[in-house]
This record gives C-alpha cells, structure tokens and sequence, in this order.
C-alpha cells in the first residue's frame, strides 16, 4: 500500500502533462493501473519507465504501476488472470518465456495464456552465447565439438531455471544433438559472471545486459540467436547461419484480462505504435540498450501460442530428467 | 583517470549536490528507521523522481539515500528491538539491552560513529583500490561463495552461547525454513503446499520483522510501564562517544569496517550477513565475552560499522565491471542506464567524471549522515518517553505495514505474525533467534551455490577441496567449530601451559 501511494504520488508529480486531456481521447478509464510480476528496479520496471511516460501523454490516461513479485511473475499473472475486471482499467507487463514456462513446469501455477488478453510485445533481448576473453573456444563450432566429444562437460550457465537462457540450452540441446551440463544462475549478471571468472565454460545469456563487456573485450561471444546479424555485433554469427535452427530471447509486452474490450485493446495498440514510431523514444530505447521489437494484437498472441506449443514440447521430453536429479 | 578523480570533487561540492546528499540522507534515515521499508525499495521508487536531474545529482541523492538507511535501520532495532532493515539485526542483540540500561543516546551514538568510521573506509576504499578490487569479484563463483556461507554457518556457534543444543536447534530450523519455495536447479517447489505466495521462498525480511517486532510488542504490552530501569526513557545521557571511548573503539570498527569492504565485494552477500560475521569477530577478539548480549558496546559498534562499509564494497564491483555487488546497487545501475550510461568496464574511463562524483558522494553523504543523525536520533529517542502500552500496538501496526509493503502482499503480513508467534514461542523457551535468522540468511546462498557447485564438479565433492580459496575457508571453518568443542578448548590449555605465560584479564569494554 505505501509503495503504491508513493508510487501514484511519483507518478502523478512527473505525469503531469497527462493529466492535461489535450487530445480528444476517450479510453474509457482515467487511470490504467499497470500490475508487475516483479520487483521495482528490474527488468519490467525499466520497460514500464521507458514506455509509460510517452503512452501516458498519447491517451491521456495516467498510468500507476503495482509491483506484485514472487513465483517468477505467476503472482501477478495469476491475479490478472482470474481476478482481474476486464474495463480496460488494469493491464500487466508479460514477459516471455516465463509467461508461458511458469504454468507449463508447475502444476500448481494455473493460469494459463487462454484467461488473458495479449496486447502488445515491445522488446526483445536476443540470447547470445558468451565465453571468457581467455576461453580456448574462439568459434562456435570450438564449443559444440567440445560438448560432442565429452558429453555433460561443458558447463553453460543460464539465468535460471524457467527462464530464456534455460530454454535455449535446452532448445540448443534438442537441435545439436549434444549434451551440455547446465548451471542455473540467479539472473543473468551472475551467470555471464562465472562465464568471465571462467567458473563455466560458456554462458547463455542475453545481448542488452552482456554487450558492455564483449564491447571491451572481458567476454568473447560466439552466436547470437537471432534471425539476423546485429548491427552492434556485426562479426557476431547467428546461430542461423551455422546451421542450428534457434531464434531465443527474452520479450517484454502488455497483456490485459481475459474479455478485455476491444475499443481499448485497439487504442492501447495503436498509441504503443506511435510510441515505438517517435524518434524521441527510439533514442532513448537505444541509450537503455533495449531492442525495440512491436508485436501487437493477434500477432502478439500467435506468438505467445507458438511458444507455449515449443516450451510444452521440450518440457514433456525432458521433465522427467531434471525432476531426477 | 587522475582528472577525473578532481573532476568529481569539483562536482560533489556543487551546492546543488550538496543538498541532494543531505536530502538523501533524510530520506534514508526516515526509511531506514521504519521495517519493512528497504534501502532497495527506496531508491527504487525515488528514481524515477531524478530523472529530472542531471545524473551526478540524481545519484548523489541515491547513493546517500542508501548509506543513511544502513545506519537508520539501527534506531529502531536500539530503541524497539525491531530492527528497521535486515542488516540492523546483529545490532539489536546488544543495542537493545543498552538501551534498556538508559544507555539509549549512547548506544545510538555509537552507532552513528561506528557508522561513519565504517562508511569512510569503505569511501576510501572506493576512490582508491576499486578497479584493482574489483576483478577480485571474478574469483567468486559458486563454489567460493559456498565455503563463505559455511563459514558463515560457524557464527551459529559464538551467538548460541548459554545452551549449544537449543542454538543448534534454533540455526537448523532457520536452514530448513530457508529451502521452502523453488528448488534453484529444477525449478521443484518444496514445501510450498500449492501456495503460489511461497513459490519464491520465505521473504527474510517478513520473517525478520515478525520474529523481533512482534514478541517485543507484546513484552512491551504485557510489562506496561515497569517503574525506573525498565524505562528506555534516559535521553539526557551524552549521545557521542568521548575521546577514550572513540580510541577505543577504533580497533573493532576498523576490523569491522574492513569485514563490511570484503563482504560487500563478494556477490551475493551484503549487510545482513556482514554484520553478522563483524559481531562474531568483536566478540572473538574482546576480553569480556560473557558481556556479548548484554549491553556492550563492541556489540553494537561491529555490525553498525559493517553494514556501512558494505556500501562502499558492493559498489566496488558496480563501478569496476559493471555487476551489482547487492540489489540496491542493482537498482542505481538501473539508475545510471536511465541517464543513458551503459553499466560496464568503461564507468571508470569513459563516464570516469559521473562515476567518480559518484564515489565522491559516498564519503560526503557519510559526513551528511553524521550531522543529520545527531539531529534526528535525538528526535527518535523522543520514543522512549512514549508509554510502552502505547508504543506496543505502534509496533504491530507498523509491522503490518512493513510486511505489507514489501511485495504489496497480503499473505506475508499473515507470514509475519506466523514468525511472530514463532518468537514468541522462542522467547519462552529461552531458545536463542539469531541462529534461526543466520539460517534464513545464508541457507538459500547454500542452497544454490551448493547444487550449482556440484553441477560444475560432475557431481563431486572434492571440487570444494581442490580449489584453493574454498579450501582454506573451510579449514578455516573447520578451525572455527573445532574452537567451540571442549577438545580444541583442551588444546588450546595444554599451548598456553606450555608457553607458560598467562594472559593478563584486566580490561577495557572493547
């Protein structure tokens, strides 16, 4: 309650150009309560500091946002789920895959993608495989040959079980045909660390929170996992072109309820494309070292469906074995 | 590098900055003193509020913020028992009991002393050895980290004198309440019955107000106004500590500072357990061991200056590489982002003239803290006049707001009073909470680096042995619970006879 007063006191001293009505909008609430499964500070927080402030001012609605963390976002998801009116007043930022991981590896978390309405993706991280300046691997192809002749040795870290890099391990796994010996961090600082410290041997990590470090040379990446080349790492293959079908990363967006009105799904979606369009915003994106991916409406939610079909897949196949262990 | 060290200083002084640090301290003091209300969550929420502000003003003001609710964390835990953030909790052992002496200005005085001398080594430290510190954080991996929390495991020892079997017990409760949620490696709840709230495991600070807040509330209740020493209600004592008293208590707050560096440097670990390992070293190191717990004043100047110099550690590694030392630095990372400077290698070069504003204002903001404190302590003393059957309820109900806020859930303020009723419980049987509350803190730092150890080492176990550092912090470990058992007591006076030279006994509190 405190947080949230400070939180609405905060936003309402620096929105105060949304409060001023100046376009002829009528989203039907004034105020867009914005729900995070996660700590303020974090990722989703960073998203929602970057995007609300220029979205508030394209609807005139205020924005508030309440942090609910716990279970990897299942709190808060949960809740917007099932507890949540769909009048267009309350949304959540969804983040990929943990969306869609959470309910799929626990029985106990019970929403599922089905009870919400999708509106919008807005970045993505792409994962990127990392290694130590020192590391005798210097190619991708130096690792995969490594884990083909000992299989289980190479130790790849990823940001934790549930989560992108964990995925992509697994997702890597399935595609080579080798075995990795996985190592599951708290977050991806602690994971492309042990990779620099040489703890592991390789990290599966994303590009935004490790490109400081390839840039000055304390970490080698050898594959980026996204559809093409990346213009801050032009020498970087994509895992693509070395033959492994793998496309990962970590996507942030919003979500509303289930039976969330249509007027307002389309408003919100076409104020977050102006948004995404604005010059300002782009800068700024590009400062926080955020990759801008839009994805909205029944494309977002395709996509989060496609998710959903590939995470089931490889869980079905391998749940039995980590549960072992 | 060298100019951007005086670039820094030029900035600091600037009279905006200036009042951004003091401002800062304010706000850190205000938070610090109230549970529930983290260091984290503060600087979280002011921000977005320095957005608008150049980035040297903007994190001036944070940094402050976060120095000043270490030491304001401690007011509550001396006049409350109720320690204000997770780090104030070693300082309610023997600040408490003082204040109960109607050493409560003095105790508070300690603290703030303690804290400075604390905060400007760990200042010093920064400005100075930082870059070469800071590539010392990529030794820490899983398996090191693992050898600390053991070691850290030993304390349960020194804070369990008087029943050996009942701290045991107490430490073993606290390791396995510390396993419930998420199994780190295979994502497996344990112990979580279908609860989503727990899936994340036991929030510590819910636990910490609950186990400390709620039993004291309920003393504070039950005794009423107890005439004369009871009373906390001594304020005219003389708050800061004389001449031979500061001398002497320069050793322990410089050995605890140095602690507080160290521990703040390695990831993962922050003030609540620096404090703990500091406590356990003033105690280890003073003549009157027996006074531990009873109102000395070593007790509370150890974890006062440690959970101080752990600022200043944990940035080490922020500002050298770019990795957050503990989730408040993580949180001023986010911070810098915001005024479009990317964390990593290049915070010393490239942004060197933010950057070293930034360590600038860490040692300002401890002299800010110094002068706000002496004006706000006296302020918060005020409490003490307070009728106890007042200040009982207060203390629930800010107990309730506190784990309330924390994650805006419900379920932990009924997670809170279950802890309460725990030290409750505690109390009763004279079972000792500290080991409990050292099981809370470094069990999930166990759990985890242990599993992911033995994933790096296939399985085995001579991975801790073989690595160097983790060898000599068990040995040290080791060492450290052999000292408690009557064997190595036996030893220890066959060494003394033999050497034949008795240790003089007299001396002062230190």
């Amino acid at each position: 309650m405190k947080s949230t007063i400070i939180a609405l006191a905060l936003t309402a001293a620096l929105g105060t150009t949304a409060l001023t009505p100046a376009m002829a909008q009528d989203y039907p609430t004034n105020e867009v309560k914005v729900m995070q499964g996660f700590k303020a500070g974090g990722g989703s927080d960073a998203l929602a500091q970057l995007v609300q402030p220029f979205l508030a001012e394209e609807l005139g609605v205020n924005f508030v946002n309440e942090y609910i963390p716990g279970a990897t976002g299942a709190i808060a998801w949960t809740r917007l789920a099932k507890q949540t009116k769909p009048d267009g007043g309350t949304i959540s930022i969804t983040n990929t895959p943990m969306l869609t991981t959470n309910y799929i590896m626990n029985p106990s978390i019970t929403y599922t993608i089905d009870e919400i309405t999708p509106i919008a993706n807005i970045v993505t991280d792409p994962g990127i495989a990392v290694v130590a300046a020192d590391s005798p691997f210097n190619t991708f192809e130096d690792f995969v040959n490594a884990a083909k002749e000992n299989p289980g040795t190479v130790t790849v870290g990823n940001s934790g079980v549930g989560g992108d890099d964990y995925f992509t391990s697994l997702q890597f796994e399935r595609e080579s045909g080798v075995q990795l010996q996985k190592v599951p961090f708290q977050g991806d600082g602690p994971s492309w660390t042990a990779a620099m410290g040489g703890k592991i041997d390789a990290s599966f990590t994303n590009v935004g929170v490790s490109f400081p470090q390839i840039k000055e040379g304390n970490l080698k990446a050898l594959a980026v996992f996204s559809e093409e080349r990346l213009p801050d790492l032009p020498d970087v293959p994509t895992a693509k072109e070395l033959g492994y079908d793998l496309v990962a990363g970590s996507s942030r967006g919003y979500s509303g309820p289930a039976g969330f009105p249509d007027e307002a799904r389309q408003e919100l979606i076409a104020a977050m494309q102006r948004v995404v369009e604005n010059p300002e915003f782009q800068k700024i994106a590009a400062e926080r070292a955020m990759n801008i991916d839009f994805i909205s409406g029944e494309d977002y939610a395709a996509m989060l469906k496609k998710q959903e079909g590939q995470y089931q897949e490889i869980w079905a196949e391998i749940k039995d074995e980590v549960q072992k262990q | 590098m060298e100019s951007f060290f005086w670039v820094g200083l030029a900035n600091v002084v600037d009279p905006i900055n200036i009042a951004a640090i003091f401002a800062g301290a304010l706000i850190g003091m205000f938070v610090g003193a109230m549970p529930g209300l983290s260091a984290t969550m503060a600087i979280a929420l002011l921000l977005p509020l320095t957005y608008s502000f150049r980035p040297e003003t903007g994190l001036a003001m944070l940094a402050s913020l976060y120095l000043a609710a270490m030491y304001g964390g401690s007011i509550a835990a001396i006049l409350l028992r109720t320690p204000g953030t997770p780090a104030a909790a070693a300082t309610v052992i023997d600040g408490h009991p003082m204040a109960r002496k109607g050493q409560a200005g003095k105790a508070l005085g300690l603290s703030l002393t303690a804290s400075l001398i604390g905060g400007i080594l760990s200042s010093i430290a920064l400005l100075t050895v930082a870059p070469l510190l800071g590539k010392v954080v990529l030794n820490f991996g899983p398996v090191e980290i693992f050898a600390v929390a053991v070691l850290g495991i030993t304390i349960i020892g020194t804070l369990s004198q008087g029943s050996t079997i009942l701290g045991l017990f107490s430490g073993a409760l606290g390791l396995l309440l510390a396993t419930v949620g998420m199994d780190p490696t295979t994502g497996t709840p344990r112990f979580t019955f279908g609860v989503l709230d727990l899936f994340s495991g036991i929030n510590f600070t819910v636990a910490l107000i609950g186990l400390f807040s709620i039993p004291q509330a309920v003393r504070l209740i039950v005794e009423g106004n107890a005439k004369g020493e009871d009373r906390v209600s001594k304020i005219r004592d003389r708050m800061l500590p004389t001449g031979r008293e500061f001398v002497q208590m320069l050793p322990n707050s410089i050995r605890s500072g140095v602690i507080g560096i160290v521990t703040g440097l390695i990831p993962g670990t922050g003030g609540d357990t620096a404090s703990w390992f500091a406590y356990n070293e003033a105690k280890r190191f003073a003549k009157n061991k027996a006074d531990f717990g009873t109102g000395t004043p070593a007790g509370v100047v150890a974890p006062e200056a440690a959970n101080n110099a752990v600022v200043g550690g944990a940035l080490i590694p922020t500002i050298a590489l770019g990795i957050p030392g503990s989730s408040s630095t993580a949180v001023l990372l986010g911070g810098l982002m915001v005024h479009g400077i990317l964390p990593g290698p290049t915070l010393m070069t490239d942004y060197g003239d933010v950057t070293y504003t930034l360590l600038w204002a860490v040692l300002f903001a401890n002299v800010a803290l110094f002068v706000v404190g002496i004006f706000f302590t006296r302020a918060c003393v005020a409490v003490t006049k307070i009728p106890n059957r007042v200040v009982g309820p207060v203390i629930v109900v800010l107990s309730v707001i506190g784990a309330y806020a924390i994650n805006n859930s419900m379920f932990d303020v009924g997670l809170m009073i279950a802890f309460g009723v725990l030290g409750l419980v505690f109390d009763t049987f004279r079972i000792p909470t500290p080991p409990l509350v050292i099981g809370l803190i470094l069990g999930p730092i166990l759990d985890m680096t242990l599993q992911q150890s033995l994933l790096i080492g296939k399985g085995n176990w001579m991975i801790f042995i073989e690595n160097p550092i983790s060898a000599t912090l068990l040995a040290i470990a080791l060492l450290s619970a052999l000292q408690a058992t009557p064997l190595f007591g036996g030893i220890g006076r066959l060494v003394k006879r033999s050497i034949g030279g008795g240790r003089p006994t007299t001396g002062g509190t230190e």
